[in-house]
């Protein structure tokens, strides 16, 4: 076996929020066509892992490289160019938006129509609800609907490299079933995926491996499936 | 119809000019950007039309040619287009409130600037700006084409990409960032689109005046083009198009009503001199009643739903 390519690495990372710290001394790697899982409870700075990766906050200091890239002071619509798309925490869909928009939005930085449209397609066959809706105003839609609406919006990128923040928030079970087969497809066509999540047992049933995070650290990292059964990890997250 | 026009021609003028002058403010809001800057670029435009129409070009006999206004129009907008770049990039680092007090500091710049220097007039301002027409009313020529050009973009602005980065701006600046807008490039462009129309605007209205001094676009302005936007809409260009047409024509009507016989003398004062008073509350009301002013683009859509229904 060829050893994993890294997509993406983060070296000893640091990130401030004034005077708070968020993060010290991250190191993760996600390799190509991985699924990745971060776990952690709340406020352990998932979300700021997710954010410094898209570049919507800096860091303090530390080093995200991505495809051999060095990104840590790229703007964040030039991330998102280089393949890089981030559903953020509490799907934020442009409400006063239709469907439609929001999707032709999530492919701002693609210029080729012929594909663009494709790709459009391709959403509404994985998202079978979201083209019956297409015309509606997305702020209208169920909150299951909009995690799906801020999901396919991401994919419409193309990214190489998908940052998932809590997908499955305040979802009734059958939609998360859903939006985690949906995961799983996504991994089977090659997207790369960083996950973020609360529900740690879907999640590392969906990853390859996973991090735990807690107060702003790494204090685990293996398999996904060494982490399902490690004590600490069930006693904490899998209740 | 002539003595109409005669009697109402300035003030037909004058509503045109307060739409052009609501669209200025509407198009930094595209983005989410309150920006009160127009009267200032508003200013600078009258400035330099009325500085190269009396001192640089000098004609002096006949009609001011329109060649001449449409090059000072030019020149204005590119010389607003320019400083709204650089004012644009600082101060679209603020939000909301902080960004209209910014710009309303940079509009009392301009005007104590201009009260002050001598190629200004200081405080007198500049007289005799010339006449490219005989008659207010024959200002149309160059405003209501100026209107039409600039209602077509933005008509066809709020359709394209770019419009809809606007838009994604507006609604929520860190999800377009995470979709790969550039905030920043956008807020800049969409102040700086804004600055430009200002400083056309009042190249025109710098010979449609026939004087230009430091009252032309004071804060005074800023609070009837805020009333225009906000009351009118904020959601489609037909919102400030309109709200500029009633705002500029309200305080006339207002004077009209007010020299009605009859009325008490303390209403009538308040009626001519209680202008801010009443643009102040409208904005009040208007913000709490109709967030997003009255014209909305659900008046269109529910048109337009209702023909493909049927
Ligand atoms: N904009 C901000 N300003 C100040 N502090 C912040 C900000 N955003 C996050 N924090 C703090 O940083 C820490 C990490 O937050 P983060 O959102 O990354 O947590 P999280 O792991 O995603 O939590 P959750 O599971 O609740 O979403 C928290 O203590 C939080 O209060
Ligand atoms: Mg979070």
């Amino acid at each position: 076996m060829n050893p994993p390519i890294p997509l993406l690495e983060i070296r000893e990372l640091y990130v401030n929020y004034g005077g708070i710290q968020a993060l010290q001394n991250i190191n993760l790697t996600v390799n190509a066509g991985e699924v990745v899982t971060l776990i952690g409870a709340n406020g352990a700075g998932k979300s700021t892992t997710l954010r410094a990766i898209s570049r919507l906050i800096n860091p303090r200091s530390g080093q995200i490289v991505y495809q051999g890239r060095d990104i840590t002071r790229r703007p964040p619509h030039e991330v998102v160019r280089l393949g890089i798309a981030h559903s953020p925490e509490g799907r934020r869909v442009l409400a006063r938006q239709t469907v439609l928009d929001n999707l032709e939005l999530g492919a701002y930085t693609r210029s080729n129509s012929a594909e663009v449209k494709a790709d459009l397609d391709r959403q509404f066959e994985i998202f079978p609800r979201l083209a019956e809706r297409r015309l509606q105003l997305a702020g209208t839609l169920s909150g299951g609907e909009q995690q799906m609406l801020a999901l396919a919006r991401a994919l419409m990128s193309r990214p190489k490299l998908l940052l998932l923040d809590e997908p499955s928030l305040g979802l009734a079970p059958a939609i998360v079933r859903e939006i985690f087969s949906i995961i799983r497809d996504l991994r089977a066509t090659g997207v790369t995926i960083l996950l973020v999540e609360q529900n740690a047992k879907l999640a590392l049933e969906s990853g390859d491996r996973g991090y735990v995070l807690e107060a702003g650290r790494i204090t685990l990292t293996g398999q996904a499936a060494n982490l399902l059964n490690d004590d600490q990890v069930r006693k904490a997250y899998l209740g | 119809m002539n003595g109409f026009l005669s009697t109402y021609g300035f003030l037909i003028v004058s509503m045109v000019m307060g739409a052009l002058l609501g669209l200025s403010l509407y198009l930094p809001l595209m983005t989410g950007q309150l920006s009160l800057a127009s009267p200032g670029f508003y200013a600078l435009g009258g400035y330099i039309a009325a500085i190269l129409s009396t001192q640089v070009f000098k004609v002096s006999d006949g009609l001011y040619p329109i060649g001449l206004v449409l090059l000072e129009m030019s020149i204005a907008g590119v010389v607003s287009g320019v400083l709204g770049v650089l004012v644009g990039i600082p101060a679209l680092r603020l939000r909301g409130i902080y960004l209209a007090i910014a710009t309303i500091a940079f509009v009392e710049v301009l005007r104590v600037l201009s009260l002050n220097l001598d190629i200004t007039g200081g405080a007198v301002g500049i007289f005799g700006i010339p006449q490219p027409f005989l008659t207010p009313i024959e200002y149309l020529w160059i405003a209501i084409p100026l209107l039409l050009v600039t209602m077509v973009l933005l008509y066809r602005l709020e359709r394209i990409r770019l419009g809809r980065a606007f838009t994604a701006i507006r609604e929520d600046e860190l999800a377009a960032g995470a979709m790969g807008i550039d905030p920043t490039h956008y807020k800049v462009l969409a102040f700086t689109l804004g600055a430009i129309l200002a400083g056309v605007v009042g190249a025109v209205s710098a010979h449609f005046l026939n004087t230009w001094n430091a009252r032309q676009g004071t804060f005074d302005a800023s609070i009837v083009y805020l009333t225009s936007v906000l009351i009118g809409g904020t959601r489609t260009f037909v919102g400030p198009v309109l709200g500029g047409m009633v705002f500029t024509a309200l305080p006339e009507v207002l004077r009209a009503i007010a020299d009605t016989a009859g009325l008490p003398l303390w209403l009538a004062q308040f009626l001519r001199d209680g202008r801010l008073i009443i643009f102040g509350v409208l904005i009040v009301l208007g913000t709490i009643f109709f967030p997003q002013g009255l014209v909305t683009p659900d008046l269109f859509k529910r048109q337009k739903n209702r023909k493909s229904h049927s």
